[in-house]
């Protein structure tokens, strides 16, 4: 179903391979404003914005799924078309290809299944199962992709399957000049990982096909990106090439405002009490930590994959069978599950906010009053009204941006979730937060005021452990950061070493044993 | 531009569109929530006034009937309403009600013990097999689904073993009759039982920490556990507050039909299914529970009494229990499809 436009009007200069010229979405208030856009073959172009800033409306329409208001035009491979008479079908002929975010994979199922799903089967009424894998092993060769077709997806690593998804969006096409877009490719993607698609990317982009590329990154976004598009409140609200902008540039046109961002703080904490002493903890592939955390101190944990950083977590959580002794305020801690941990006023905000912290269809005041049911017990039992009505307040402290206390959770976008999150555990200050990749998929200005409110709990006396594969996170939230190599405590770098280009090389230095001098 | 923010402050935000604590409800809504309990109101007023059904339908002794009928039922539905909320189907309440039933009839009516002891063991025999199927599903992580519909075919088996296929009719103590048919000032005795059971099962699943947990365990496992929460600790005493409800629907089915038959129990499953799910579109759209399963029962009750007082034929009921139930989850369904999309605007 592609390949099949025989009209090929690209006169091979760089004319566009997409122009979007005055799209405009209105459901029941202007979604997207006027939107003019030009993708270029041989050129990666970043979409970028805040959430509800009309990205994905705007992809959605360029993909044909969503009709645009009359007045706009698309043009596609050299062909135009009215917005009303654009569709899917056209998306398709113009050779405009699409990778999600979940990237639609099948995990169980082997990659060539997973491209015959999305292609069709050779031969739908006697599965030819050896020329399926046949030809799918000469698409991922195409892509430099070495990988046996047989194989099952769930088994590749999570670039790789991003690889492969693009391998498979691409399937077929022998022309250069497609317009591949994709949304968020990186969310997920642990940092070196990032790095080897990345590189992916300016593969495609030397192959001549325009990309389109949508994260919420700005590292990526300055080490990748040609040109750039930044969308605030359904329009635009700046485009160029990317030489034309820096960081701040960036995010002040996401906000709409200059960022205040939080300035690293050299505080040194040596002199405060010791909230959280770990010693010779060992657990999963950790190996003897030795770790204080100090009140009002954050620290972060960085690391390459398969270091512990998660692994930490999880055991001072009590999710994890662990070794070794745990004292809080100079207690030791008995912590064989997480009620244990959750008793002892330890909170743990997973990484994987959908499938380890959120219940979607519950309400928001329900996730908010989810860990305890201090503040609503009654003689009777607990009070629901009580827990509903003192969500909204719980909401302004916490900045959740909803209608409604009553909406269910999977309304909210997903940095508003994640502050739900947070606030289910910080309005009831616990003395330890443990934070996985906090602000993960999260919009610029959310990932501030995540910050912020990190910042606010640990300064009435508590303590913070934040793992981020997001090094400039780690510069800018912690006070201290511990790097993690094979499972053991590499460096502790403290006050201005806290510094991205330290704790990269940090992270890459050859494993050697624990020196808990940061000297470097 | 960069400027050092005290820690401790969060810039007020002046924007925050959330509304004062008064949550407003539009009609829709309303008619959302409560659509089924219109119905039931509806349809009550409409068999009450039919030239054809209408004296019969609203009769005391129409209406004593109908109540005293729906007690077991509500019973065995509720015992379902357990292991549902914590994302389990329980197929084996009916039989463990049957199979309860039997216990008690054997026990005080072929050996002769005393009435209290005989509910007591009764009461022990549900919660000992709840207490094992809750083994199995949250300890050994057996299917449910596989494990409770091998338990029902189980003690349908052993039950027609013991009963021969003929029923228990003397020596029942003469008090569970006047539990089962007696009233109280016009009130069946058993509707006053089956109305106390139910408001403790709706105070446990709506205003204990475990029936939070319940619904908790039920939408997200894996996150529950993360709030510090007993996942297969709840999930064991779900199966053993269903086991041990439906044995007490068990005493009650004794009472009501003054004999132990040899039926598996299977038929009273069905009808308790459909109730609870009916009663997950109303009120709470999409979650089990007390009130909704009532209603719900209600809805078919007074549906199938109302046909078959105007004249229908007795095929009547069983087709209305399975369509309802069809109604029920497509509703159900397309409650939850609705929500996804006012999302993805």
């Amino acid at each position: 179903m592609s390949s099949g436009s025989p009209t090929l009007t690209r006169t091979g200069g760089p004319e566009p391979v997409l122009r979007v010229t005055g799209l405009s979405k209105t459901y029941a208030t202007t979604v997207v404003r006027d939107v003019t856009l030009d993708i270029r073959p041989g050129r990666i172009h970043a979409l970028l914005g805040g959430n509800g800033s009309g990205k994905s409306t705007l992809l959605k329409m360029i993909a044909g799924v969503v009709p645009a208001d009359p007045g706009g035009t698309l043009t596609v491979q050299g062909r135009s078309y009215d917005s009303r008479e654009y569709g899917a079908a056209g998306a398709a002929a113009g050779g405009l290809r699409f990778v999600h975010q979940d990237l639609g994979l099948v995990d169980p199922l082997s990659i060539a299944e997973n491209f015959a799903l999305a292609s069709g089967y050779p031969r739908p009424l006697w599965v030819d199962d050896r020329a399926l894998v046949a030809d799918t092993t000469r698409e991922l060769a195409r892509h430099g992709l070495p990988f046996d077709a047989r194989m099952p997806v769930g088994a590749l690593r999570p670039s790789d399957r991003t690889r492969v998804a693009i391998a498979r969006a691409l399937r077929g096409a022998d022309q250069t000049g497609l317009t591949l877009v994709l949304d968020e490719p990186t969310a997920s993607l642990p940092l070196a990982e990032v790095t080897s698609l990345l590189n992916s990317l300016r593969a495609l982009r030397e192959a001549g096909h325009g990309i389109v590329f949508v994260t919420h990154r700005l590292g990526e976004v300055l080490a990748v990106a040609d040109d750039v598009t930044i969308l605030r409140d359904g329009a635009v609200a700046a485009s160029g090439p990317v030489s034309d902008f820096d960081e701040q540039r960036i995010l002040t046109e996401i906000a709409g405002h200059a960022p205040q961002r939080l300035v690293a703080d050299t505080r040194d904490f040596a002199g405060e009490p010791v909230v959280l002493a770990v010693r010779d903890l060992s657990a999963g592939p950790l190996r003897g930590i030795d770790l204080d955390l100090h009140a009002g101190e954050i620290v972060g944990v960085a690391g390459l994959v398969g270091s512990g950083r998660s692994s930490m977590l999880r055991a001072l959580f009590g999710d994890l069978p662990s070794q070794g002794e745990v004292h809080l305020h100079g207690r030791q801690l008995q912590i064989r599950s997480s009620a244990d941990a959750v008793a002892a006023g330890i909170a743990l905000v997973p990484e994987d906010r959908l499938r380890e912290a959120a219940f979607p269809e519950f309400a928001i005041w329900e996730n908010l009053s989810a860990a305890s049911t201090k503040g609503f017990r009654r003689w009777y039992g607990l009070s629901a009204r009580a827990a509903r009505h003192a969500a909204p307040a719980i909401m302004r402290d916490f900045r959740v941006r909803a209608h409604s206390a009553v909406a269910a959770l999977s309304s909210l976008s997903g940095g508003n979730q994640q502050k739900v999150i947070l606030a289910r555990w910080m309005q009831h200050s616990p003395s330890v937060l443990l934070l996985d990749e906090p602000t993960q998929g999260v919009d610029a200005v959310a990932r501030d005021e995540i910050h912020r409110l990190v910042r606010r709990s640990v300064d009435a006396g508590a303590t913070a452990l934040v793992v981020s594969s997001d090094i400039e996170e780690l510069e800018q939230l912690c006070h201290s950061v511990v790097v993690l190599q094979e499972g053991r405590v590499a460096t502790r770098l403290r006050g201005h070493d806290v510094h991205s280009d330290t704790i990269i090389a940090a992270m890459q230095q050859a494993p050697h044993p624990a020196e808990p001098d940061p000297g470097m | 531009m960069t400027e050092t923010l005290p820690p401790s402050t969060l810039a007020p935000t002046s924007t925050l569109p959330i509304p004062p604590e008064k949550q407003r409800r539009s009609i829709g809504a309303t008619i959302e929530q409560y659509g089924l309990l219109i119905l039931v109101v509806v349809m009550i007023v409409i068999f009450s006034v039919l030239p054809s059904s209408g004296p019969a339908f609203r009769s005391v002794l129409n209406v004593q009937t109908l109540v005293a009928n729906q007690s077991v039922g509500l019973i065995v539905a509720i015992a379902l309403l357990f292991p549902l909320a914590a994302g389990f189907f329980d197929f084996s309440v009916g039989a463990v009600a049957s199979a309860s039933c039997l216990v008690l009839a054997a026990t005080t009516a072929t050996y002769g013990w005393p009435l209290w002891l005989g509910i007591l063991t009764a009461l022990a025999f549900g919660l000992g097999i709840g207490a094992g199927l809750g083994w199995m599903v949250a300890y050994l992580q057996v299917n449910p689904f596989i494990s409770t519909l091998g338990v029902a075919t189980l003690l349908g088996g052993v039950i027609f073993a013991y009963t021969g296929g003929l029923q228990i009719t003397s020596g029942i103590p003469e008090a569970l009759p006047v539990i089962g048919s007696g009233s109280i000032g016009g009130i069946p005795i058993i509707a006053i039982v089956a109305t106390v059971i139910a408001v403790i099962a709706w105070w446990l699943m709506s205003k204990t920490v475990f029936g939070r947990h319940l619904y908790a365990v039920g939408a997200n496992p894996r996150a529950t556990h993360l709030l510090g929460v007993d996942v297969r600790r709840v999930q064991l005493l779900s199966f053993v507050a269903s086991s041990t409800t439906a044995a007490v629907a068990g005493i009650l089915l004794l009472a009501r039909q003054g004999a132990a038959t040899s039926d598996s129990g299977m038929t009273m499953l069905f009808p308790a299914l459909t109730a609870v799910l009916l009663g997950t579109i109303v009120i709470h759209v999409g979650r089990p529970s007390v009130p909704g399963t009532v209603i719900g029962l209600l809805f078919i009750a007074v549906l199938v009494s109302g046909l078959t007082l105007s004249g229908a034929p007795a095929w009547v009921g069983q087709v209305f229990n399975g369509a309802a139930l069809l109604i029920a989850v497509a509703f159900a369904r397309l409650a939850r499809g609705s929500k996804a999309a006012a999302r993805t605007v």
